[in-house]
């Protein structure tokens, strides 16, 4: 034990002796491994944040009918029931489903025509940006719809909703609640999200039907089996909407989806971590080569030395350590060095990109697994680095080299 | 003088039991029958029919460059290892024996290494010092490695040798002579039983290298440490007490081949 620790010892004060050798081990390390860590960070930002929103955005994990169907509420809660929907509402008649919003404020009256959209509890696309009505009397505007109406959350607008019956133009209104205004990128069209007995009574009022929830006067009608033309359905995570647009797919039913352009994230995260990988072969080999290279000339250098603790009677078994130490010395020092190169980059580049990302977002980011993921395997690699370097120690006989001057 | 053994070696001998050398000396070395032969342009045998050499005697190799000294000193520092051993006996101190002939047979480096780091010390004729640890770090290197506390045997023997000034110096800021005397104070921190020195004074100027000589002697007396010295001047030692020991020198007709006998 006492050998050993005078060898760690012994190897630490030969390499601060010789720092400009030792200097120039790490700087030759950090040089290698801070563009590496800057180019994995990168390609872990960009591909984190783009995963990051894809995975997150919930229009990337709509899927929406193309055309018109019968889809029956029997089907709807069949989708529902699936364990990669996340949710599903049915949509009614698309011509039906519109209705005319007026505010007054200041004495100025605006109107507008807004397409109605079902929401429930649990839409993805509502419960991210703004909120779900609770209430049948309750709406969320898209920002566009807002705008135009110039109105904000909280206040009281009025919905109308006009038919031709026996030849005469009838309407009725119905005073809603604006929960939630939507960010433009949520949803670019002028639209209201209403619960969907609104929208079914909007529907049945235009077929002349009265609705007896909104005391809308008309032709009672029977219980009948509504058939929808179409709906709202958003996959649980990106992952999962190929799997549930093959399904409908295989039910006929052509649908759109983003699958393509999540695929293409998917590609470049291929691509990348070959490009990264590629060059950190190219990177690693130098760095060993040079590594090994290194250590191996000093072992040569300082064979007379270790040759004279041999001498004085220290083990091979513990002399072998003399170059290891260095190495795992250098390591240590150069992989630091590399970090906060590595820091000062990643801050520079975010900065840089800044304008682009929401604070939680990053173009360039590692976690503290990755960097000690990057410790160990420079740690490990110079260590095999010096293994040749060591095997060299166990040849030295102190006889042929005490002499040489 | 030890007694002198026939050159004849009966193999049934117990070689493993002591032999009396008489008014109770004790041996630290036995070497019966030793060989080393070097390759190179004409080849060199160096051939020790026996040597025995007693506890606290100081002993002298004398030969000119080339005839085998620091062969003999390796080989008895357990360093280099012999072609041939019939015996080969270290008795480290009144306890401790080593049948080194065996530990080469069986690899026992460590044992080796061991035996050496406490019972050996090794001046050589340029310092060998380590250039990138203090004087003091240099002296105290066995120490170290013992784990033996270390403070007052490298004072004590850095004010011996007059250099207690340089103790925080690097050995490159010291003179030759200066770092001869750090040398000879490594070789001796540890109260090695001996200590092997080749040609420990040949750099000095002569001044320098009688007064070290005096004083390497000196030491090694008042610690009853066994001293083996190669060295080209005999007239160097002659009055400081050496039993010398000569290299016998002949090339042979047929190979050339040089063969140096050493004669106890």
């Amino acid at each position: 034990m006492n050998g050993l620790k005078t060898i760690v010892r012994l190897s630490l004060r030969d390499y601060s002796h010789e720092r400009l050798l030792s200097a120039c081990a790490i700087m030759g390390l950090a040089a290698v491994l801070a563009p590496l860590l800057v180019l994995f960070g990168v390609k872990n930002g960009i591909i984190h944040t783009m995963a990051d929103r894809l995975i997150k955005d919930p229009r990337n994990l709509e899927i929406s009918p193309i055309g018109s169907g019968r889809f029956s509420r029997e089907w709807i809660s069949q989708q529902a029931a699936l364990s990669e929907v996340a949710f599903i509402i049915p949509q009614t008649r698309s011509i039906a489903a519109s209705m005319i919003l007026g505010y007054q404020k200041a004495g100025k009256k605006r109107t507008l025509a807004v397409d109605l959209i079902p929401t429930a509890k649990g839409d993805p696309l509502l419960e991210k940006w703004g909120r779900v009505p609770a209430e049948n009397g309750e709406i969320t505007l898209s920002a566009s719809a807002a705008r135009k109406l110039n109105v904000t959350a909280g206040e009281i607008i009025i919905g109308r909703v006009g038919r031709t019956k026996g030849g005469k133009k009838e309407q009725v209104t119905i005073n809603l609640t604006v929960v939630s205004i939507l960010p433009f990128e949520a949803f670019l069209r002028d639209a209201a999200f209403v619960r969907l007995p609104l929208l079914e009574a909007t529907e049945d009022y235009r077929d002349g039907f009265g609705s007896i929830t909104f005391s809308w006067p008309g032709n009672s009608q029977e219980p009948r089996n509504r058939s929808y033309p179409s709906f709202r359905l958003y996959a649980r995570t990106i992952y999962e909407v190929a799997i549930v647009r093959d399904g409908l797919l295989n039910q006929g039913i052509e649908v759109y989806t983003k699958a393509d352009e999540i695929e293409v994230v998917q590609n470049l995260d291929r691509s990348f971590t070959i490009i990264f990988k590629l060059i950190s072969i190219v990177a690693v080999v130098g760095y060993f080569a040079s590594m090994a290279s290194n250590i191996l000339a000093n072992v040569n250098r300082k064979s007379r030395h270790l040759g004279v603790t041999s001498l004085i009677g220290f083990s091979t078994k513990n002399i072998i350590w003399f170059p290891i130490v260095q190495s795992i010395a250098t390591s240590t020092i150069g992989t630091a060095l590399a970090v906060g190169l590595y820091f000062i980059s990643q801050v520079i580049i975010n900065h840089l990109f800044g304008q682009y990302l929401t604070k939680s977002e990053y173009v360039c980011r590692l976690s503290s697994v990755h960097l000690m993921i990057a410790f160990l395997l420079t740690l490990s690699l110079s260590i095999v680095a010096s293994g040749y370097a060591a095997f060299r120690v166990t040849r030295i006989e102190p006889s042929k080299v005490i002499r040489d001057v | 003088m030890p007694v002198t053994h026939s050159s004849s070696v009966d193999p049934r001998v117990d070689t493993h039991s002591k032999t009396d050398y008489g008014s109770g000396a004790e041996p630290v070395f036995e070497l019966l029958e030793v060989s080393k032969h070097w390759q190179g342009e004409h080849g060199f045998v160096l051939k020790v029919p026996q040597l025995i050499i007693l506890r606290g005697e100081k002993v002298a190799l004398v030969g000119y460059s080339g005839c085998g000294k620091s062969t003999l000193l390796d080989t008895l520092a357990m360093v280099l290892r012999p072609d041939k051993v019939h015996r080969f006996k270290f008795y480290a101190d009144q306890q401790k024996s080593l049948d080194v002939a065996d530990a080469w047979k069986h690899k026992h480096m460590d044992i080796l290494a061991k035996t050496r780091m406490r019972f050996v010390g090794y001046v050589l004729q340029t310092g060998g010092l380590l250039p990138f640890i203090s004087v003091y770090d240099n002296i105290a290197l066995s120490r170290y490695g013992l784990g033996l506390p270390e403070k007052k045997a490298v004072v004590a023997l850095a004010a011996k040798l007059g250099i207690e000034r340089h103790l925080k110096k690097l050995p490159g800021q010291l003179s030759v002579g200066e770092r001869q005397r750090v040398a000879i104070a490594r070789a001796m921190a540890h109260s090695p039983s001996v200590v092997i020195a080749d040609e420990p004074t040949a750099s000095l100027d002569p001044i320098n290298a009688e007064e070290i000589m005096g004083l390497f002697t000196q030491i090694a007396d008042e610690n009853g440490v066994t001293l083996i010295v190669a060295t080209h001047e005999w007239e160097r030692v002659k009055t400081l007490g050496f039993r010398r020991l000569k290299f016998n020198l002949d090339q042979q007709e047929t190979d050339g081949t040089v063969q140096a006998t050493v004669l106890g």
